[in-house]
């Protein structure tokens, strides 16, 4: 994570991505590129406290992200990767795919387990 | 409120749902068998504490998705104390599904109305008239929404929608009653026709605010 705010500047410059905040587990903010990113972050902790929750309850494996969809179709996302967490606004006219493709090919680069290769 | 469920397994990579309350506990669901109900209620409340956090940071939030390695959990609240989350394949369509959890959504409000009149314990004086009335009102409004459907039906598909729309009817009140608690099963039979999935969200777009209107009475 030695470069965190180069990752999180390269996922803020993906089309229709507003942008994004890196966390730690804990709460602890390690880099962001939103205005307000105190509106996120707990609620990305939330997401993964309890996304663990639902998969302990069910018996499924890695989660891969949480994602919040409002009535505009504009989404935020939360991805775990390994101790951190990224948020990400993202706007509805933004490609899913794209974006997905992108956060996971950043995240394969700093990370060395988890969300790599799972795209 | 299985019934309710039971459509959105039709979807093509949609395992099944499930319906959670608070304080009620399991509602509904079709999941398979290998998910036990006590599991159940608890993702339900895990979900339900998780949309309350949600919506503080976004109060027009609709649905809650969990991407899972070999699943894809989609949670959307019914009520403040009601969830309902579908269990499905990584590949499944997500825009069908979210049209459907709309029309569900929209059938949910419908049937707790209709659940709260039903339950009034004194009815006032002119209840004796109203079932006439209403059913009259009913009838005008189907009409109007069926008007509203067969329009938005041709800008879908063109000159043949009238004569597509007329068969489908058709199709639909021979399978029960016409009346609007089936309304659903009528859009589902003209989805059928129209096939195309972008198309399909055109329509349901097209007819939404009539929908409403008549769902609202």
């Amino acid at each position: 994570m030695a470069n965190a705010s180069d990752f999180v500047d390269r996922v803020s410059r993906i089309d229709g991505i507003v942008g994004c905040v890196l966390i730690r587990n804990d709460g602890k903010k390690i880099a962001q590129s939103l205005d307000n990113p105190e509106a996120y972050t707990e609620l990305m902790q939330s997401s993964n406290s309890i996304s663990a929750d639902v998969m302990d309850s069910i018996g499924f494996s890695y989660c891969r992200y949480v994602s919040f969809t409002q009535e505009n179709f504009d989404e935020f996302y939360m991805f775990p990767i390994e101790n951190y967490l990224l948020g990400v606004v993202k706007l509805a006219e933004c490609s899913l795919e794209t974006m997905l493709e992108t956060v996971y090919q950043l995240i394969g680069r700093v990370s060395t387990g988890g969300a790599e290769g799972a795209y | 409120m299985i019934n309710l469920i039971d459509e959105l397994k039709a979807i093509p990579g949609v395992i099944g749902a499930s319906i959670v309350a608070a304080d009620e506990g399991l509602k509904a669901t079709n999941l398979p068998n290998f998910f036990k109900p006590e599991r159940l209620v608890l993702v339900g409340n895990h979900l339900l504490k998780l949309y309350a956090a949600g919506q503080l940071s976004f109060n027009d939030l609709t649905d809650i998705t969990m991407n899972f390695d070999e699943s894809v959990v989609v949670a959307r609240a019914l009520d403040k104390n009601i969830i309902l989350f579908v269990i499905c394949d990584p590949n499944f369509n997500n825009n069908l599904l979210n049209m459907s959890l709309n029309l569900l959504q929209d059938e949910f409000k419908a049937q707790n109305i209709s659940t709260l009149s039903t339950a009034s314990p004194t009815p006032a004086p002119a209840a004796a008239t109203a079932p006439a009335e209403a059913q009259a009102s009913s009838d005008t409004n189907l009409d109007d929404l069926f008007s509203v459907m067969e329009k938005g039906l041709g800008k879908i598909l063109g000159p043949m929608a009238e004569f597509i729309f007329a068969e489908v009817v058709e199709k639909w009140t021979a399978n029960g009653v016409a009346n609007g608690s089936r309304i659903d099963e009528l859009i589902k039979l003209l989805n059928q026709e129209i096939i195309d999935l972008d198309k399909i969200e055109h329509y349901r777009e097209i007819i939404s605010p009539a929908l409403k209107e008549f769902q609202k009475g």
